[in-house]
């Protein structure tokens, strides 16, 4: 039963328009960028889950933005209020010793904050650069931040400028699949953080099915359980 | 706690429900899995099926609707790579099984059987499959002539799953007791279509996904098919629909269950079936029961 956490609030504050970054004190011993957990937000039927944005010493970071029901339950939430979650839950990224180009979208740069301090740690060489709709939702941290524009339009001159060995990506779909076309193009290993609603958090519902390609052959691959990172170019887009 | 149907033994009468709990050995990380009653095994078809493309989820109020269709390893995989695992880890199973044609289903009876499998729940009432299931489950000529033939290939406790889709299950369920089945297990999903419209910038957005209904708001419906049920036939019932407490058991009883199934709930807390089998028993000693079945009978006889 070590994944159902009894967590304490640490901090729940605004970050952003309508986004939030909330602080858990746990007893999860590991958590690595690209893992997830699972909140219960009574009275919904289904915990909501949350990339990792950071964790040290069993205090677990993640950013929610309000959506609806679920998300307002975590925004009443203060310090010191109980907190039931599953995690940290799926695999992270698989970080390679290579000059590191992460790309988020959005609140997607949750994971990427998190993989960037791994790679810090590790001394890895690397580059963030992030999209927001607009100067309000913008959550601080990246390297260039794109405003209004696609993330994707900037990829061309940085891969010039930096080159990059590898690409680390985080956002919506249309983001994921517009990062793989250009790791394709450009000859680049690519790692994405899919999403999809998840019903029982642990790939046994197989709710959350993507297509992806192993050992030569097209199967399904539950997101929140075999991912949610994926190798690029093993994802089949439907 | 133990209680039997047929000759088929669970450590209590609260079972993992089908499609909700994997093979069962997956939910180790979350639960004690080799204390749950017994676990109904994903739905499994005589060869493996890859299931529904598109958006299989939707969160409804109080309740999901899911259109996975039977996504699974295939009896094959699951006699050779599951059965030894859950034998190993002591974890008591029904196999769930499916098809489309009666054929199918005497195959996977076969099966069970050479394979000593003690306990089969027939699907017969999945809304998300385009041929044979449901169909099975809407006719009772159709299912007394299946469940028969299953019968005939097969030795141990044998379930049959109704579904609420149908205008007289009282017929449905007197055709499965002809056949010889051990006992029924209700309700599976109500067909439900969940529709979703965003607004977004100055366009509209539309999520759509039509399949089975489950979670606390079918409660109400599963207590009522399981009483009409119980005026049609002395089966032991398995009853399920929304159940997610103790007083959801002790209703579900006064309605004519003998056991249970929890199904949605286990997304909501992956432990639930635990805490049930251990909230009932504690019930049972803190309130000078014999055993449960005499909580069981003090609950029926309640004007």
């Amino acid at each position: 039963m070590k994944k159902i956490q009894k967590g304490t609030i640490k901090k729940n504050r605004l970050i952003a328009k309508d986004t939030f970054a909330l602080e858990i004190l746990s007893d999860v011993k590991e958590a690595h960028s690209g893992q997830f957990i699972s909140i219960l937000c009574p009275p919904k039927v289904l915990r909501r889950p949350f990339s990792i944005k950071g964790f040290k010493n069993g205090t677990i970071e993640v950013f929610f933005k309000l959506k609806g029901e679920g998300t307002n339950y975590i925004k009443s939430l203060k310090e010191g209020d109980n907190i039931d979650f599953l995690g940290a839950l799926g695999s992270g990224f698989n970080i390679k010793n290579k000059k590191s180009l992460l790309v988020g979208a959005g609140i997607g740069i949750a994971p990427m904050l998190f993989l960037k301090d791994e790679l810090n740690s590790r001394g890895i060489e690397n580059f963030l650069i992030t999209g927001f709709k607009c100067e309000n939702e913008v959550i601080k941290g990246s390297d260039k931040t794109v405003i209004g524009g696609s993330v994707i339009d900037f990829l061309p001159e940085i891969t010039e400028k930096f080159k990059p060995q590898i690409i680390y990506s985080c956002g919506p779909e249309i983001v994921l699949k517009l990062v793989s076309d250009f790791a394709k193009k450009h000859d680049l290993e690519a790692q994405i953080a899919m999403e999809k609603v998840f019903a029982c958090q642990v790939g046994v519902c197989r709710g959350c099915v993507i297509k992806i390609l192993k050992d030569g052959k097209v199967q399904n691959a539950a997101i929140c359980h075999d991912g949610p990172v994926f190798d690029a170019k093993a994802v089949v887009w439907e | 706690m133990g209680i039997k149907i047929a000759n088929f033994e669970m450590k209590n009468p609260i079972i993992a429900a089908s499609g909700t709990f994997g093979y069962a050995d997956e939910f180790e990380d979350f639960c004690d899995v080799s204390k749950i009653g017994a676990v109904a095994t994903k739905g499994i078809t005589l060869e493996p099926r890859s299931g529904n493309d598109g958006e299989r989820i939707f969160e409804t109020d109080c309740g999901m609707i899911n259109r996975i269709g039977l996504e699974n390893i295939g009896i094959e995989r699951f006699v050779e790579e599951k059965i030894p695992v859950l034998k190993k880890k002591n974890i008591i199973y029904i196999l769930n099984a499916a098809g489309s044609t009666i054929e199918d289903y005497s195959k996977l009876a076969s099966i069970a059987h050479k394979n000593g499998i003690e306990a089969m729940e027939l699907n017969v009432s999945c809304p998300n499959v385009k041929s044979g299931c449901l169909e099975f489950g809407t006719d009772e000529n159709s299912l007394y002539e299946l469940v028969s033939r299953v019968r005939k290939n097969y030795g141990g406790c044998l379930i049959v799953k109704l579904t609420p889709n149908v205008t007289n299950i009282e017929n449905l369920a007197a055709a499965v007791e002809k056949a010889g089945a051990n006992a029924i297990s209700a309700i599976n999903t109500l067909k439900g279509l969940g529709i979703k419209i965003e607004y977004l910038n100055g366009k509209f957005h539309k999520k759509e996904v039509q399949g089975g209904l489950s979670g606390k708001c079918i409660k109400p419906v599963a207590l009522a098919m399981v009483k009409r049920i119980r005026t049609a036939t002395k089966l032991p019932i398995i009853g399920m629909g929304g159940i997610s407490c103790l007083s959801d058991l002790f209703e579900f009883i006064s309605a004519g269950a003998d056991a249970f199934e929890i199904g949605t709930q286990n997304f909501t807390r992956c432990d639930i079936c635990n805490t049930l089998a251990d909230e009932l028993e504690n019930f049972i000693k803190t309130n000078g029961f014999k055993d449960y079945e005499d909580l069981k009978e003090k609950i029926k006889e309640i004007k």
